[in-house]
């Protein structure tokens, strides 16, 4: 008998195991985070991150989208999306902020430039010192995903719908990922309203951002309604489908979260209510755009702060 | 010994089998989201399903299906097709697209190609992605004399909006009339229905007053005076007028047969989506009305006869779009007829008392709900429907 129970066990074990490997393979990711520099800190005034969470239970955590074509080398990739997410299990809240990605920072690896090439200098501790050093919060984990494995991940879960907020027309969309010429253009029309979308067109719908009279911002708001789908579709992913979902993220994603903690982390995410759900993008007042060729957001901290204090205590 | 060979003989083959047998059972529970939709014409509709009127067209995955006493029929290969209206004589408009850009077809009622309206395609090699253009939501005038589409002129550096043209059936781009001007970063002003009074319903892109993009439904009654696309279009002699308010976030109308009822779909700057209806008297709507408020409704596309509304929504969230019928009674409910109530009066020929005069319990209203059509397809929700009777 124990034979069989120990046989039907290794059965499971190889069915699980390509899943199991990467699972490792991706999570768990150390980070160094280096400690904030004396310029950062006393250029913003910005106030230290607490370490401890107030909330019992609530985190925070970092997620972090980028190119990662030819056109870059090895880790040193922009993180095109950055939301800073938190997620309290006892309320079942959870709120997002998405950050600017040309936002004008001090960078924890020294220095001042936009926010997104934190990542490219120092890797995701970087990236994470650089939000925390500036916006006041305390990040748990990070999740990094790669363009490619958003498209695939869309697509290993047959697509999402998603009501598009408008027609998104775009002549000088990235070829990076089809083409042989990195530099190549595509030509981009995604139509108006409720739609299924795969994950190409999703890619399409969530990172161009030409043809947006709010151009990141616009971006980071369809960001996270394509986030939102996900969510939704992903509450109909049994157990038995995570071995496609881990062959279509291999080497696509990275997170210093446990295999512990996504574990506790699942329940909590099915049972949220999309409505409940905080969305944030800082558009003016928070910021507001340099008038100068580098094309970069200034923030405005004196709102931007008390923002971040009410919805990352 | 020769038992405990066989003993172990068979615990090995039971442990093989329930190592294969756990694996393989894993494997079949599996939800399969990733699976592609069927085709319209192996899967369904079930058998003795709910027949619609007339033929109905659709698109999925770039094909065009008919839907015709109850059997789909596929009319042209999965090559890009989308968008269809009617054209006289029971024809098709389409937009077949490319990757690059798309043109204008007229195509017989059984999909075979009759005719290019628009030539977008690029004439000599010119890699400069911009030089090319796109022809969405093509619409017949009344008279059948003029094309009615989104196209993306003029456009300025990044800038990509679709704007509304009327261009002779026949003709040419340069004789093509710009009708509406779009605002500047939007994505535009598209599907164009053009009215028998000669004026156009079309849905513009706007920033809202709180700078979130909106969808809102205009009426012109002539070629709008081009103004610089800003964030608030101008109003008054010569421009368009709104229908609908920002905060309503309404697209895709679509007129009922005697053109008084329009169906829209309006999400409320949210990621649901509600069918609603409004009367319209040619110049304004009415008060509004959602009859479907909980599934992601898209493409309300009226029966010709006006028995009722076909739609386009997923059953399960995520799951491709499926056909739905929400018949008229659903919006539209017969007034209730008055009860014959037969009361004797006092001192007539009835010597019993006389039964007091209360009124009785209304019967419940009946609920009509909508009827499915299709199961498992996943029809391009973003191409409106053609009907005919």
């Amino acid at each position: 008998m124990a034979a069989v129970v120990l046989s039907s066990a290794a059965g499971g074990f190889a069915y699980f195991l390509p899943a199991v490997a990467e699972a490792l393979d991706a999570t768990g990711q150390a980070v160094a985070v280096p400690s904030p520099t004396p310029s950062s800190t006393g250029l913003l005034g910005s106030p230290t991150p607490s370490i401890a969470t107030q909330t019992p239970g609530a985190f925070t955590v970092l997620l972090l989208g980028s190119d990662n074509d030819s056109k870059f080398i090895g880790d040193h990739v922009l993180t095109q999306s950055m939301i800073l997410v938190r997620v309290n299990p006892a309320t079942r809240k959870v709120t997002m902020m998405s950050i600017p990605r040309d936002l004008w920072v001090p960078l924890s690896t020294g220095g001042t430039g936009k926010i997104d090439g934190a990542y490219s200098y120092g890797g995701p501790g970087a990236a994470i010192a650089t939000v925390e050093n500036n916006f006041g919060v305390h990040i748990d984990d990070y999740i990094w995903i790669g363009l490619v494995g958003l498209i695939n991940v869309i697509n290993a879960i047959g697509g999402i719908d998603v009501v598009t907020s408008s027609p998104v027309m775009d002549d000088f969309y990235p070829a990076d990922i089809t083409g042989s010429n990195p530099y190549d253009y595509l030509r981009v029309a995604v139509m108006a309203g409720p739609q299924h979308l795969d994950g190409t067109n999703a890619l399409q719908y969530v990172r161009s951002r030409h043809n947006d009279l709010q151009s990141d911002f616009g971006r980071s708001q369809r960001q996270q309604q394509v986030l939102l789908a996900l969510r939704a579709k992903a509450t109909q992913v049994s157990a038995a489908d995570v071995p496609i979902l881990a062959a279509a993220l291999k080497g696509q994603i990275k997170t210093s979260m446990g295999l512990q903690r996504i574990a506790a982390l699942l329940p909590v995410a099915g049972g949220i209510d999309t409505g409940a759900i905080q969305q944030i993008v800082l558009l003016a007042p928070y910021t507001h755009g340099c008038g100068c060729a580098q094309g970069y957001v200034v923030p405005v901290w004196s709102q931007i702060l008390p923002l971040v204090r009410q919805y990352f205590p | 010994m020769i038992s405990r060979f066989l003993l172990a003989a068979g615990l090995a083959v039971l442990m093989v089998v329930s190592g294969i047998g756990s694996y393989v059972y894993l494997g079949t529970r599996q939800t399969h989201l990733a699976a592609a939709p069927k085709e319209p014409t192996a899967a369904v509709p079930r058998p003795g399903a709910f027949r619609l009127p007339g033929t109905l067209f659709l698109t999925q995955s770039g094909a065009i299906y008919s839907l015709s006493a109850g059997r789909f029929h596929q009319l042209t290969p999965a090559a890009g097709w989308t968008q269809l209206a009617l054209y006289p004589g029971s024809d098709l408009l389409a937009v077949n697209r490319s990757r690059l850009y798309s043109d204008v077809y007229i195509l017989s009622r059984f999909g075979a190609v009759l005719r290019r309206l628009t030539n977008n395609t690029p004439t000599v090699r010119n890699t400069d992605t911009s030089a090319r253009h796109w022809s969405f939501y093509p619409r017949l005038s009344y008279d059948q004399r003029t094309l009615f589409m989104s196209y993306d002129e003029p456009k300025v550096g990044y800038d990509v909006p679709l704007s509304i043209w009327a261009m002779p059936v026949g003709g040419t781009i340069r004789q093509a009339r710009l009708w509406t001007t779009s605002i500047d970063y939007t994505g535009g002003d598209i599907q164009p229905l053009p009215l028998a009074s000669g004026a156009l319903l079309y849905t513009k892109f706007l920033y809202g007053p709180d700078n979130k993009l909106v969808s809102q439904i205009w009426l012109t009654t002539q070629p709008e005076r081009p103004y610089q696309g800003l964030t608030a279009p101008p109003t008054g002699p010569g421009y368009g007028t709104p229908l609908t308010r920002p905060d309503e976030d309404c697209s895709q109308p679509s007129l009922s047969p005697d053109n008084h009822t329009m169906a829209m779909i309006c999400t409320y700057k949210s990621q649901v989506s509600y069918l609603t209806l409004a009367s319209f008297n040619g110049s304004t709507l009415g008060p509004r009305r959602s009859v479907i408020t909980n599934q992601l409704v898209a493409q309300p596309t009226w029966a010709p006869d006006g028995s009722g509304i076909a739609y386009l929504a997923p059953a399960v969230a995520g799951a491709g779009f499926q056909l739905w019928w929400l018949p008229r009674l659903a919006y539209a409910p017969p007034l209730p007829s008055p009860v014959p109530t037969t009361f004797p009066s006092p001192g007539g020929p009835v010597s019993s008392p006389v039964p007091s005069q209360t009124p009785t319990a209304a019967p419940p209203p009946v609920v009509i709900k909508p009827i499915q059509i299709t199961l498992n397809l996943g029809f391009d929700a973003t191409s409106p429907m053609a009907w005919i009777p």
